[in-house]
């Protein structure tokens, strides 16, 4: 008859009676909890996504961190978006490696050109990419071990790009020989530090006003205990630090400084305040890379003008002096009294110029004919905007 | 380098699948014990039967699309995410991992027979996640089939399990042979015979005394041998409850042996497969 036999404990003792007459001193070969480099399989490593650097766009890598699109795919839809980007400023390309200079091509007007920020990400991680092809993966990237079950994977501590240009050299790049794996330092769970990675992040240049809001964010929660989740985030996530601050956590002050690139109190605080900006703001300002000097202007008008100004810091290069006085101005901070005496329809159609480029010509038309029933109907409607926009134009330039 | 141990006779009843199901074990709970930093160990099943899959996942019912056979059959590209979609925890620790075998392995072999590069469909994604493995161990079916081949070629250290009879022991030096012609043929330089074991070894049969005599006194073969496992009903209850033998019945003189040889292999990974 069998005899269910569930008492692991006896089968303890008599493995550890093996372990102390065969093995000797053999175990410590085992316990070894050293740093170690390992070629890891790429699927198996994934970015941190409450990394504060973005390296690909917002709805990017919210989709991929929300698993709806592979690594892959993320980085199909990059290269989409630069090749419209691309085709709008008359420089259409098929293959990403189009987008590196041409050495031969000894024309002036190569410096000259100005690319979108898509492009220039796309253009540095494909030339990051053809280097780690040429010159293979000098350093290694740092991930942390979170493996559970049968699960095996690393969250990405830093080298986020080479990760990105990694794939990109396998998927897009012909000519790969590579075997679809990266050389990672790995770190134990518990030996994940969030203050390394800032140092990491604050340590090269190029790292953005808002992705310093965010770390600055990051530093903050870690240290007054909050949980950092392990999926994507928006901006509410991070402006729960706007109610924290330094001085509740003094112990920490030196550590969250340093790791922050030795700013004072005083930068990281108006770093902090950036998280206050709207979230179309604080993704346009992160792409474009504009600078706190610039941002921190822009806390005193309303979050709905926010945007509409950084599209004009952007659109004309305006200084933090001519932000300064933009924000300063009249009938941004103070716009119950500019529009009294207007017309509610007046302040309706003036807030619609505001979200133009949140529409679609094909929605609009949608939503015309919705509301009118009839084409003809809603083509008269829009003559008769168009010339009340040209007499308000002809009404803004007299006055 | 992770040591990968393929345990193979094209014998059948041997205890192929007893020794890999409960060395594989073994070796997780003595690394667990050294408190290992890694102590995790892959069981692959490629034997159709699927036993080692029904006695360490409680299942045996894996199809095309959760076994084996779904990373034999994925594009190249994708083989190695495939395996690991397709590992599953064991019921026995959770540190012991088991690529499943499923029934559809049988017509894998026809179905791969001529397709360029079949033989390392298994070695070359295995290749992308063995260093996630303290050690990986290979259950074969018994014969030498295309199949075999693969777990051989993915391996390094092929292990043979034989019984002390006459007619087995003389089929042990065709086993031995073919393991080096897959070595020598398809330039496979890592791969050994690292160790025989004697299974169901009976003390009271004249004829298993005199065989394992002669085995230990071999110049070759004695200095292979692993361990000799008496023959114990308790790996059939062990069996039929699901359980490994370690488990199932720890003073069993079959658990003790198997133990034996568990820290000789534990000692051998120390020591980085010198």
């Amino acid at each position: 008859m069998a005899r269910p036999n569930n008492n692991t404990s006896r089968m303890d003792d008599l493995l550890a009676s093996v372990t102390g007459d065969l093995l000797g001193d053999l175990p410590q070969t085992f316990n070894d909890n050293t740093l170690r480099v390992e070629r890891i399989l790429l699927e198996m490593v994934r970015p941190d996504p409450v990394q504060p650097r973005r390296v690909l766009p917002e709805s990017i890598h919210l989709n991929f961190h929300n698993n709806r699109v592979t690594p892959t795919q993320a980085l199909r839809e990059l290269v989409q978006l630069v090749q419209i980007a691309a085709r709008q400023r008359g420089r259409p390309f098929n293959g990403v490696l189009e987008l590196l200079p041409n050495a031969d091509d000894e024309r002036d007007d190569e410096a000259n050109v100005v690319l979108s920020p898509e492009e220039q990400l796309l253009r540095d991680l494909v030339n990051l990419a053809v280097t780690i092809r040429d010159d293979g993966q000098v350093n290694p990237l740092t991930v942390v071990d979170i493996s559970q079950g049968v699960t095996r994977l690393f969250r990405i501590e830093t080298g986020e790009r080479r990760y990105w240009a990694t794939w990109l050299l396998r998927d897009f790049i012909p000519n790969y020989t590579g075997d679809g794996m990266i050389p990672c330092i790995i770190i134990p769970a518990n030996r994940s530090s969030v203050f390394r990675q800032a140092k990491e992040n604050t340590a090269r240049s190029g790292l953005t006003a808002v992705a310093l809001a965010r770390q600055a964010a990051l530093l903050l929660l870690t240290v007054h205990g909050y949980e950092i989740p392990a999926y994507a985030v928006g901006n509410d996530f991070y402006r729960h630090a706007l109610e924290l601050d330094l001085r509740a956590k003094r112990e920490y002050t030196d550590l969250i400084l340093s790791a922050m690139g030795g700013m004072k109190r005083g930068q990281f605080s108006h770093f902090k305040n950036l998280l206050r900006l709207s979230d179309e703001a604080l993704e346009l300002a992160d792409r474009y890379n504009i600078e706190e000097g610039k941002l921190r202007h822009l806390l005193n008008v309303a979050a709905e003008y926010h945007t509409e100004i950084v599209r004009q810091i952007i659109d004309f290069n305006l200084s933090a002096k001519q932000v300064k006085e933009l924000c300063n101005g009249d009938g941004l901070h103070d716009t119950k009294d500019a529009t009294d005496d207007v017309s509610p329809s007046a302040i309706k159609m003036a807030k619609v110029t505001q979200s133009i480029s949140a529409t679609t010509p094909q929605e609009l038309a949608r939503a015309l004919m919705r509301q009118e029933g009839d084409a003809s109907v809603a083509r008269a409607r829009l003559q008769a905007m168009r010339k009340l926009i040209t007499d308000t134009e002809r009404y803004l330039v007299d006055e | 380098m992770t040591r990968v141990f393929v345990f193979t006779n094209h014998k059948g009843g041997v205890g192929k699948s007893t020794s890999a199901t409960n060395i594989a074990f073994g070796i997780t709970g003595m690394l667990h014990r050294a408190n290992a930093s890694n102590c995790r160990v892959l069981l692959i099943d490629t034997d159709s039967q699927g036993h080692a899959s029904l006695v360490t996942t409680g299942k045996k019912d894996y199809g095309t699309d959760d076994s084996l056979y779904t990373v034999l059959m994925a594009d190249r590209q994708n083989a190695p995410q495939t395996l690991m979609n397709c590992i599953v925890p064991s019921t026995w620790d959770e540190n012991l991992h088991v690529l499943p075998a499923s029934p559809m392995l049988e017509g894998a072999e026809r179905e791969l027979m001529g397709v360029a590069g079949a033989p390392y469909r298994l070695a070359d994604p295995l290749s992308k996640i063995a260093n996630q493995y303290a050690a990986i161990v290979i259950d074969t079916r018994p014969s030498f089939s295309l199949m075999t081949e693969m777990g051989l070629l993915a391996g390094t250290d092929a292990i043979v399990p034989v019984e002390p009879r006459y007619l087995e022991t003389v089929g042990l030096t065709s086993v031995i042979q073919k393991i080096n012609d897959i070595r020598e043929g398809w330039r496979h330089p890592n791969l050994r015979v690292s160790g025989l074991i004697v299974t169901k070894m009976d003390n009271r049969i004249r004829g298993h005394n005199h065989l394992l005599a002669e085995l230990k006194s071999h110049p070759v073969l004695g200095k292979l041998l692993l361990g000799v496992i008496p023959a114990n009903e308790a790996v059939s209850y062990a069996h039929r409850n699901h359980q490994s033998l370690f488990s199932y019945d720890p003073r069993a003189s079959a658990s003790k042996a198997y133990v034996q040889v568990v820290a000789s292999l534990v000692r051998y990974l120390s020591k980085g497969g010198e």
